[in-house]
């Protein structure tokens, strides 16, 4: 018989038990205080160097020197900056805040090269930077790093000459060594960089000519050439050519990211996942003419799209986009309207969407192999309904795989207007005809004409589209039976070519290349001419138009493709989509760009004036 | 008791053979398949790009080998012995100490064992209070309702235990955001994360200084925690504490509980001194599957609350085809519903001693 515990006993228990957990918790505070003393420690460390540095140029005469030829000094401000210029001479311009935003997911690493997801690439746009960038007024590219380049007569040879005033953000100066590493370092095939090695194969060779000239060698004369070699992420050879000794660290690496851009990592070598957000902190050795206004740059990670909306209320995050119906309830919303600015804008380099009817299928030509058939096909899809009904005006219908603002794009061509009668004349002069009166059409041969539309399942507005589009198809006897697809099953009938029609859709960039989706030497298996289009004139030109470097040559070859396509309608291409997007009102100096809105541009052009900053440090 | 350990520990082996054989099928015959083409994301590549992508995944991970010489690999990296492989997988000798690899995640090219390690932590925390809370509230309604069984009380909570456990997690989980987390509303809790931005900063304990009361990280963490736990627990209030009440309530009409107040006992010593004690048993049997659920993590609460646990894990490697995540993650939790069931049962020896297996 065990004998009863007492009140007593309970309370010697629970104290003993209370001083264990205090014991536990304490220990806990002390080394949080150690980290955070040794973090102060190495900020220390680091200012007296910087300020060794500096005495030591000082007395040497450099500084003055160099103050004599300082470009700002002379009220001179590069072309890259203007934009940053003039946002920091707006009478209610203050550094200070930070800049917070949302990922919709988890990223798994923020390494350079080894990421493979747009938010990394967004991060990394803040600290890496290249030789040149794109003006958002002009769309021309003008030197970031690079002071100016030249290029040979027959293109393939691109010398830039580089600004002798960058260093990366640890101090260590910026010279043509570093482009030459960054290029050797993608192209070691045991670093996991696949993807950037098949762009830069198209180089022959990146020497260094002297401490600030950086030479480019092609293989080929390429159109691409310019935005190719400039475009290179420049990475500090100190920081990561240990690397090459130890690749296999290097590719599960999750956040090695050191660069000369506004903004650092706080340790360049030891961002973790299990953060749970990624903050980016201001680069105070930043080499620009303009220096970036936020102290902070800071990214939440919110997947659910209700806790993203309120976050974006409560203040906590600066941006929301939000979908077609959404923006329209929002737009309504007080509380909302009363915190925020809206924009509704299209990007030049936005994608579009396109429906593509497969011309070849187990070897043999599928119905959809008949030009007029794909035409009826267009007339039949009324694009204008689609963007109404489905997406609410917020997009525009899409002529070819051009913007309708590039420079590629013949703006006499107008898009298909929706036409039953001509669709139904097409398909009539195809030898389709309803033969038994089911009001389905029947082929030559009397097999009914219907097909699948394959498409991705998740995507809300899509699975509305195509439920409207059977509508539509039905009235002119064709029918069309939806197959949503999940994405890797999807992926692989693209590969094997297993599929009737597809809808998806397609980036852009400034300049679109054709080669990849309309060469007939892409309808390979796993090319990504999945629809096996082939013409032997567009073939020319897509080929005659990589190859030409001079821009005034390249873009009537560009038109007369379009034209083809046209045409041809190898696709039936439906729309370009807004982005919507909702910015907190303390951010100021939003402005609308020829590349879009200008939130979050680089080099930084937006800012919170004084009297609205709410973060301090 | 030795021996029967040490059977069922034996039996283990070919039922985790089993369920990886399994798993591994289904994974190889899904349509869409494993293959170096699921990582491949994007739409946006160019063919080349996307055929040197292809090559280096499939070489990485020899994806171009027939299944059934990758389910074999697998099964000699995981296994404790085996054979020994150097980095460019070729099979070296035979060791009783090579150590397991749970390999390196296709999604993720990170190895599998450090992410598991990332998220785990997570995944426990949350569990870790969550359970307690369960168990404790469920527990204590469960006898209440018990004891005073047909009245207002018992009535009332049968009623609202029923009702909470009919709500979907998804909705309670918006509304509780859309509420208690909402400018609009009640602004009192976060909206994401298992700790804020701030707190990174902020000592370990609370303390207060010339700027007022500062949270530290203790609190914060545990700030954040509140609205995952209440959605996470508040679903297995309705199930634990109609078992409790039903086997307390059987318990309190039995023989012995009779006898006990015969012998001039006070009802409270017989409730807790006999009654309780033997109404642990099926507790015991529900909580053998407790173990898995702790590292397996709730889906939809950690979407939610943008929580990156193991749900999210399992759902993303499963989406990817991640073979060799889903494979360690079915694996670990298959192993850990085993030994669940053994605990369950070791347990069972302890409240009630007529449980013997000798």
């Amino acid at each position: 018989m065990q004998t009863p515990s007492t009140t007593r006993d309970w309370i010697l228990y629970s104290l003993l038990s209370l001083t264990i957990v205090l014991i536990v918790l304490a220990m806990y505070q002390i080394d949080r205080q150690w980290l955070k003393l040794s973090e102060m420690q190495a900020a220390l460390s680091e200012q007296a160097k910087d300020m060794r540095e500096l005495r030591g140029a000082i007395s040497s005469g450099a500084l003055a020197a160099s103050a004599s030829t300082n470009s700002t000094a002379n009220g001179e401000v590069a072309q890259a900056f203007q934009r940053a210029y003039a946002a920091s001479r707006q009478p209610d311009y203050a550094q200070g805040d930070w800049s917070v935003d949302a990922f919709f997911t988890n990223l798994k690493t923020i390494t350079p090269l080894v990421s493979s997801d747009a938010y990394a690439s967004n991060v990394q746009s803040y600290v890496l930077e290249s030789l040149i960038t794109r003006n958002p007024d002009t769309l021309e590219w003008e030197g970031l790093v690079a002071k100016d380049w030249t290029i040979s007569e027959d293109g393939l040879v691109i010398t830039f000459r580089m600004r002798e005033d960058v260093s990366f953000s640890d101090g260590k100066p910026l010279t043509a060594d570093d482009v030459v590493f960054s290029f050797n370092f993608i192209m070691t095939d045991a670093i996991q960089a696949p993807r950037e090695r098949a762009y830069l194969e198209k180089i022959k060779s990146v020497t260094a000519n002297g401490k600030y000239e950086v030479v480019f060698t092609f293989k080929e004369p390429y159109f691409e050439a310019l935005s190719l070699a400039g475009g290179i992420g420049i990475m500090p050879k100190h920081f990561y050519e240990p690397y090459l000794k130890e690749p296999q660290k290097f590719n599960e690496s999750k956040g090695l990211l050191l660069g000369s851009g506004p903004y650092r990592l706080n340790d360049p070598k030891n961002w973790t996942p299990d953060k749970g957000n990624i903050e980016l902190v201001r680069n105070e050795r930043y080499w620009g003419d303009v220096q970036p206004s936020y102290h902070r740059i800071l990214w939440k990670i919110i997947q659910n799209d209700s806790a993203r909306l309120t976050t974006f209320r409560n203040g906590d995050i600066d941006s929301y986009s939000a979908r077609p119906v959404e923006y329209q309830e929002l737009k309504k919303d007080p509380q909302i309207q009363a915190k925020s600015q809206n924009f509704e804008y299209m990007p030049p380099v936005v994608g579009y969407s396109w429906i593509g009817w497969n011309q070849e299928r187990g070897g043999k030509p599928t119905r959809f192999a008949d030009k007029r058939v794909r035409q009826a096909m267009t007339y039949l899809t009324d694009v204008s309904r689609v963007i109404k009904d489905v997406f609410l005006d917020y997009a525009e219908p899409a002529v070819s795989p051009f913007s309708k603002t590039s420079k590629q794009h013949d703006a006499a061509l107008q898009p298909y207007q929706a036409d039953l009668e001509k669709a139904k004349a097409l398909l009539k002069d195809a030898g389709y005809q309803d033969k038994n009166g089911d009001g389905v059409l029947e082929d030559k041969a009397g097999a009914p004409f219907e097909f699948k539309l394959t498409y991705f399942q998740a995507n809300e507005d899509t699975k509305r589209m195509v439920l409207l589009l059977k509508d539509l198809y039905a009235r002119a006897g064709v029918k069309l039976i939806p197959t949503p697809q999940e994405w890797p099953v999807m992926l692989e009938n693209l590969d094997k070519k297993d599929f009737d029609a597809i809808t998806l859709g397609w980036t852009s960039g400034i300049e679109t290349d054709l080669y990849q989706m309309f060469h007939s030497s892409q309808a390979v298996s796993k090319g990504d001419n999945y629809v096996s289009y082939n013409n032997p004139a567009l073939d020319k030109l897509i080929d005659d138009a990589r190859r030409t470097v001079d821009e005034g040559k390249r873009m009537p070859l560009w038109q007369q493709a379009e034209h083809i396509l046209y045409e041809d309608q190898p696709y039936t291409f439906l729309m370009r989509r807004k982005s919507l997007l909702f910015v907190d009102k303390r951010i100021h100096n939003l402005q609308m760009t020829k590349l879009g809105l200008n939130f979050g541009s680089l080099p930084l052009e937006n800012y919170v004036p004084l009297a609205q900053q709410k973060y301090t440090q | 008791m030795l021996t029967y350990l040490l059977r069922r520990l034996l039996l283990m082996i070919p039922t985790l053979l089993g369920i990886t054989v399994l798993v591994f099928s289904v994974m190889a015959m899904s349509p869409g398949g494993i293959s170096a083409q699921t990582l491949i994301g994007g739409m946006d590549m160019k063919p080349q790009e996307k055929q040197a992508l292809l090559d280096y995944y499939n070489k990485r991970y020899g994806l171009d080998q027939p299944a059934p010489v990758q389910y074999l690999r697998w099964l000699n990296n995981v296994s404790p012995i085996g054979f020994v492989s150097d980095s460019q997988g070729q099979r070296g000798e035979f060791s009783f100490s090579k150590g397991m690899d749970l390999g390196t995640s296709f999604q993720y090219g990170r190895p599998v064992s450090d992410i598991l390690a990332e998220r785990i932590p997570i995944t426990l925390l949350l569990n870790l209070v969550t359970l307690p809370f369960t168990y404790i509230i469920a527990i204590m309604v469960g006898m209440k309702a018990a004891t005073q069984r047909g009245s207002a009380f018992d009535l009332g909570a049968g009623m609202s235990m029923l009702a909470l456990w009919s709500i979907p997690t998804m909705l309670a989980g918006v509304l509780l955001l859309g509420f208690f987390a909402n400018v609009q509303y009640f602004q009192w809790f976060p909206t994401a994360g298992i700790s804020s931005r701030e707190a990174q900063d902020m000592p370990f304990l609370p303390y207060w200084d010339e700027g007022g009361f500062v949270r530290g990280f203790l609190l914060d963490r545990i700030w954040h925690l509140i609205l995952p736990v209440i959605c996470l627990s508040y679903g297995g209030f309705a199930a634990l504490t109609k078992l409790t009440r039903t086997s307390i309530l059987e318990n309190l009409h039995a023989d012995y509980a009779r006898t006990a107040r015969a012998k001039g006992l006070a009802e409270n010593d017989v409730l807790w001194k006999h009654v309780f004690r033997n109404s642990l048993l099926p507790l015991i049997t529900v909580s053998a599957g407790l173990l898995p659920s702790l590292l397996a993590g709730s889906l939809i609460v950690e979407n939610i609350f943008s929580i990156n646990g193991m749900g999210q894990l399992a759902v993303e490697a499963v989406k990817g085809r991640d073979r060799e995540l889903v494979l360690s993650i079915t694996w670990i939790s298959g192993f850990l519903t085993l030994i669940g069931y053994l605990i369950a049962d070791f347990c069972y020896t302890l409240a009630d001693p007529r449980v013997s297996y000798d």
